[in-house]
């Protein structure tokens, strides 16, 4: 196995690929299931494990977790995980998965909600590569809330499919994505975000906000927000601004003498900069960095 | 240092705005420019820094004696020429530390290293003397800012990159009354041999913290009037039309123009 260096270092690591388990922070793990006991932060790497079934966290009652996941999966194509958030427990999670080159990647997050839980899921996506993902949200318990924040990067030729379903089954439930997408190069980004609440569920409240930004001519980004509500007493909303990069955004940053380059870079990182400043561990936003500065490099060029 | 604008003709999709502008300002002197709306003022600062939209059709703008019209807008910037934004654009996810940081960086030459810790004490005094709160370097550049935090920016962001000519277009629009003077007293503390001012305004007000050397008065695109206080004050009581009438100048706007093809009633 393969573990990034820093990680090997981590206390709460749980590794494993088809051969090896390294479980450094105890998580009990039976076959496909792991379940999360003790309050803490954890570090999850994950190496061409052959899954066959479904991966399972257990977020147990009233536990504040957060998660670390990283994948690096290119043999075993189609997974699904999924994470049950039990009663008054809350997960922060951030994914970042990889692949291959040119690997068709399918995937599947579905996320089970019960009362007074609460998710926080950031995903980094970026990597060349054919993906198709659907992220499930069940708000199934009373109060229980989800926040979704999604950096995505599309390069070369990188063709992603997102589907985004929060279900509000639930009085008093709360979703709010923010998807930020970055296309250059022939890259096309697919994304359809949808709301749902059903009928009885009142004082729950569905947003989102799809911010896209595209750098070169053959980029293509798509976003289909969508929200069916079956409740009046409720609130919704959902915006999508996707365009070529601002015009009068690019003349105030040239006006205060930056080159055409600083100012386009910098316009570029204040889509990247809100996301990565969420995460919380040191050297994980040191790795996201790395990785957004190394895909980025020369795009900011004016082509 | 001398800001030259020769006999400068600007459009803006095809319709000409500027007709004929001339204007010389030395370092060290301050010039107000007053004028009914609609009649050129920000056309001229933005035209000055170079924004894309508007067009020369002909004359030249010159600083000390050499034309700018065909250097980048990031050039002219770092040739010393300033604009604070009638209406400061908002970017999302660019902090205004970085930012300022980023610009005070460019002009440095290539050998030379920023020192953080000086840059950032200068930029707290700055965002202090302009009563700016402490959270503001980190707040995404002017997003989310009030009013009057977007117009207190320009001229932090003027203190910090010390230019040779600026233009405050309607510096004042926005302020209450204490910011006012509060930025009226930061510009005039940034007077110099070496700085040459532009201020665009309507009102006295702002004029009576920043004493301009020179009032002009622009109508219809070009500069009809140049005097000294004697016409703010007038300005400030009459409005325009005793110059309209004094020049001769009619309105554009009351002039008959044809909307096309039209059926006239009789
Ligand atoms: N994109 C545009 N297309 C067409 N006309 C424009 C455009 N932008 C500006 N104009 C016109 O150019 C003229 C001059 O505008 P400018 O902003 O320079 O006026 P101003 O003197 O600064 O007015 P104010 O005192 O209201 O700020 C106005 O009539 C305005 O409507
Ligand atoms: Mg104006």
């Amino acid at each position: 196995m393969n573990i990034l260096k820093f990680l090997k270092e981590k206390k709460t690591l749980i590794a494993f690929d088809n051969e090896q388990v390294i479980n450094k922070a105890k998580i009990s793990k039976k076959n496909n299931h792991l379940n999360f006991e003790k309050e803490n932060d954890y570090f999850v790497f994950i190496e061409n494990y052959n899954l066959t079934e479904k991966l399972v966290f257990e977020v147990n009652k009233g536990l504040n977790l957060r998660i670390y996941l990283i994948t690096y999966q290119s043999k075993n194509l189609e997974i699904e995980y999924e994470f049950n958030i039990e009663e008054n427990a809350s997960l922060e999670l951030y994914t970042n998965f990889n692949t291959r080159r040119n690997n068709k990647f399918n995937l599947k997050l579905n996320f089970n909600l019960d009362e007074n839980a609460s998710l926080k899921l950031m995903s980094a996506l970026i990597f060349n590569g054919n993906l198709s993902l659907s992220t499930n949200i069940n708000l199934n318990g009373k109060k229980s809330s989800a926040e979704v924040e999604v950096l995505n990067i599309g390069y070369k030729d990188t063709k992603f499919n997102i589907d985004q379903f929060v279900r509000h089954l639930n009085k008093s439930t709360v979703s709010n994505i923010n998807n930020s997408l970055i296309a250059t190069d022939k890259s096309k980004l697919k994304y359809s975000v949808s709301g749902f609440i059903a009928k009885g569920n009142e004082l729950s409240k569905a947003h989102q906000s799809n911010k896209g930004i595209m750098l070169s001519d053959s980029c293509e980004i798509e976003v289909e927000p969508k929200l069916f509500i079956d409740e009046y007493n409720v609130e919704a909303s959902h915006g999508a601004a996707i365009g070529q990069m601002d015009e009068m955004q690019l003349y105030y940053l040239l006006s205060r003498g930056l080159t055409e380059q600083q100012a386009r870079s910098l316009i570029i990182f204040g889509y990247t900069n809100p996301f990565i400043s969420m995460i919380e561990d040191k050297d994980i936003k040191r790795l996201l960095t790395s990785q957004i500065t190394r895909v980025m490099k020369g795009k900011a060029d004016n082509e | 240092m001398i800001l030259e604008i020769k006999d400068l003709y600007v459009s803006i999709e095809d319709n000409l705005i500027l007709k004929g502008l001339n204007l010389k300002v030395n370092g060290g002197e301050t010039h107000a420019i007053m004028g009914p709306n609609g009649t050129g003022k920000s056309t001229l600062a933005q035209i000055c820094m170079g924004h894309p939209s508007y067009k020369i059709e002909s004359g030249d703008i010159l600083l000390d004696g050499e034309s700018i019209i065909d250097k980048t807008v990031d050039e002219r910037s770092r040739l010393g020429l300033f604009l604070a934004m009638q209406n400061p654009i908002e970017v999302p996810g660019v902090t205004n530390f970085d930012f300022v940081k980023a610009a005070v960086q460019t002009r440095m030459s290539k050998d030379e290293h920023l020192r953080i810790g000086k840059f950032i004490l200068k930029f707290e005094k700055a965002s202090q003397d302009l009563k700016m709160g402490q959270g503001l370097a980190h707040r995404f550049l002017n997003q989310g800012f009030s009013g009057g935090e977007k117009k207190r920016n320009e001229i932090l962001q003027m203190k910090m990159l010390n230019p040779c000519f600026a233009f405050l277009d309607e510096i004042d629009s926005g302020l209450d009354v204490d910011a006012l003077k509060l930025v009226g007293q930061n510009v005039t503390e940034l007077k110099s041999n070496d700085l040459g001012l532009i201020l665009i305004t309507h009102y006295q007000r702002l004029l009576d913290y920043i004493t301009p050397d020179f009032v002009h008065i622009m109508i219809n695109g070009k500069i009809v009037k140049t005097g000294k206080d004697e016409l703010i004050k007038r300005i400030d009581q009459e409005g325009y039309d005793w110059v309209k009438k004094e020049l001769g100048i009619e309105d554009e706007d009351i002039k008959p123009y044809s909307l096309g093809v039209c059926p006239s009633k009789h």
